[in-house]
């Protein structure tokens, strides 16, 4: 049953709306941090016609320096995705393939874990990391990351495998090809998609994560996100620096995320629509 | 293969959740000078069934997950069927669309703040020019900050649900489609008995994985209200953060979250039950 035309116009029309409006908040973002403070509180407000400047920037960059938070950023989260993914890849592969009950019935015990809040979490790991001397240290937070990031590897991984067909590791174990040569050699490479599903959602995760570095981190390891909240309760607030910070925080994981924007479902639909 | 990850995760997970119970029987204080841990039993449970704030951002939870959940999917599900259309236009707009869901919580709370601040707010402005405008801004009113709070959730999560349901559009097969339509069915018909069923796998993941993270919201609300005005925007996640980490009162805390976990426990044994019931049919 094709469309009309008129119907295809009014689709169209209906999309673009809704485009604009998940996109305005971003847009108001950038367009803020390159504004001066007297435009910002301008009304209407304006979108495009205003005078740019990179003041917002520059504060960021020197006052702020923002780059440490960057780099305690990067370190955080490039630690949780690694282990995250490689713990989670393997646990993934075996919970597809095994026969065995237990390994099997462990899938549900993941999603579990997933479902824990963090505050559940927080307040004895918090005490824990205290008494172990981590508290402050990159560790206390990627290791927190981690039992979170990992489960979901394993559940989203699982999916993946389930729906990567069996017949040639079958025939390689035929061959005299050990488990986990089947598992390198052969299925790894056949979920190379998923993997990079996996890594981008722990990316966004511990990028984005705050509450777990708000209680974990030290001044020396803090985040962006802690940055960008430590300018907000400063007693004179300006939008355009908190803008600057933010684009920080934003733009790379956006980045990646619209390179791979057609790996964002794979990994979670997988064991779902494999039809 | 299984052996690495299980042990970190019951390393890392058990020994705080064990911790976590033993320190819910105690009145542990971590201002306490001499950082003693009496022994209360069960008090601290019982003090929270009595605790008005206890009781009412529990109410909340429900509110916002359910809130949360049902609009997300719902639009979620109405966005995939808009744009499914394969031309570049609709493709280029659906990668747009992705992009709210990379951003951290806590800037889509703060940018939200800022757009809803009724002094210099554009969402305020131009709600306020179509007549809909309130004294404290959206977020500072109790009866709109919940449904505020509830708009940024939106905002941020319904593209996941988008793309998910797309992928699950792609992925149905056609023939039955053309066959109900050689049979006359009515585009509607078409959707809702043969669409639906066939999507409510994928419409079954949307919603674990929401429900999963909308209990646990807790930077957006961080950002925007810190749970007010008065507790009208406080989830127990929320106030569990609150008492424990901002009032030190470790023992009282631990039991709360104890109580979360508890509630999500039977959520998700809920779930399980689904799962598997769906796992059976597939196979």
């Amino acid at each position: 049953m094709r469309a009309s035309r008129t119907e295809n116009l009014l689709r169209n029309a209906l999309a673009i709306l809704v485009i604009a409006f998940f996109l305005m908040p971003i847009v108001w973002l950038f367009t803020t941090s390159l504004k001066l403070q007297r435009d910002t509180f301008q009304l209407p407000p304006v979108w495009l016609g205003f005078q740019p400047t990179l003041n917002n920037f520059a504060f960021a960059i020197n006052q702020i320096q923002v780059g440490r938070f960057v780099l305690n950023s990067v370190i955080i989260s490039a630690g949780t995705t690694l282990i995250s993914v490689v713990l989670g890849t393997l646990g993934g592969y075996a919970v597809s393939r095994s026969r065995l009950r237990f390994v099997g019935a462990s899938s549900y015990f993941f999603l579990v874990l997933l479902m824990i809040p963090p505050v559940a979490m927080l307040v004895p790991f918090y005490l824990i990391m205290r008494d172990l001397g981590l508290l402050g240290t990159y560790w206390a937070v990627i290791i927190l990351d981690t039992v979170y990031n990992a489960p979901f590897v394993v559940w989203m991984m699982s999916n993946y495998f389930r729906s990567v067909p069996t017949e040639m590791e079958q025939a390689a174990l035929v061959d005299g090809a050990s488990h986990f040569q089947a598992f390198r050699l052969v299925a790894l490479p056949l979920a190379v998609p998923g993997i990079i599903a996996s890594v981008l959602y722990c990316l966004i995760f511990s990028w984005n994560d705050f509450i777990f570095a708000l209680l974990l981190t030290s001044p020396s390891t803090k985040t962006v996100p802690l940055a960008i909240m430590g300018q907000f309760s400063t007693a004179q607030l300006q939008w355009g620096y908190m803008a600057a910070l933010s684009v920080f925080a934003v733009l790379p994981v956006l980045l990646v995320a619209l390179v791979l924007n057609r790996y964002f479902v794979q990994g979670l639909t997988a064991g779902a629509t494999k039809g | 293969m299984l052996g690495p990850v299980l042990a970190f995760v019951l390393a890392i997970a058990l020994a705080p959740l064990l911790f976590s119970l033993f320190i819910s029987l105690t009145d542990y204080r971590l201002t306490d000078p001499t950082q003693a841990k009496p022994f209360v039993g069960l008090g601290n449970y019982l003090k929270a069934f009595q605790d008005k704030a206890v009781l009412e951002t529990l109410a909340n939870t429900v509110v916002f997950t359910v809130g949360a959940v049902t609009s997300q999917v719902l639009l979620g599900l109405a966005l995939a069927l808009l744009m499914s259309g394969e031309t570049p236009f609709m493709r280029t707009l659906r990668s747009l669309a992705i992009m709210p869901l990379a951003l951290p919580p806590l800037v889509v709370g703060l940018v939200w703040k800022a757009l809803y601040n009724p002094q210099f707010g554009p969402v305020a402005y131009y709600l306020k020019q179509i007549g809909l405008s309130v004294d404290r801004g959206f977020l500072g009113e109790f009866t709109t900050a919940m449904p505020a709070v509830l708009v940024i959730d939106l905002w941020q999560w319904t593209p996941l649900l988008m793309i998910i349901f797309l992928a699950g559009l792609k992925s149905l097969p056609t023939e039955m489609l053309e066959a109900a339509y050689v049979d006359g069915a009515s585009r509607t018909q078409a959707f809702f008995y043969i669409t639906l069923p066939m999507l409510l796998p994928v419409i079954f993941i949307g919603v674990l994985l929401r429900t999963m993270n909308a209990f646990k919201v807790f930077d957006i609300i961080f950002a925007t209200t810190g749970g007010g005005p008065g507790n009208a925007t406080s989830v127990l996640n929320f106030h569990i953060y609150k008492v424990g980490l901002t009032f030190f009162d470790m023992g009282y805390a631990a039991a709360l979250a104890n109580i979360l976990l508890f509630m999500i426990g039977v959520c998700c044994a809920f779930y399980v039950v689904l799962l598997r019931r769906q796992r059976a049919t597939e196979f």
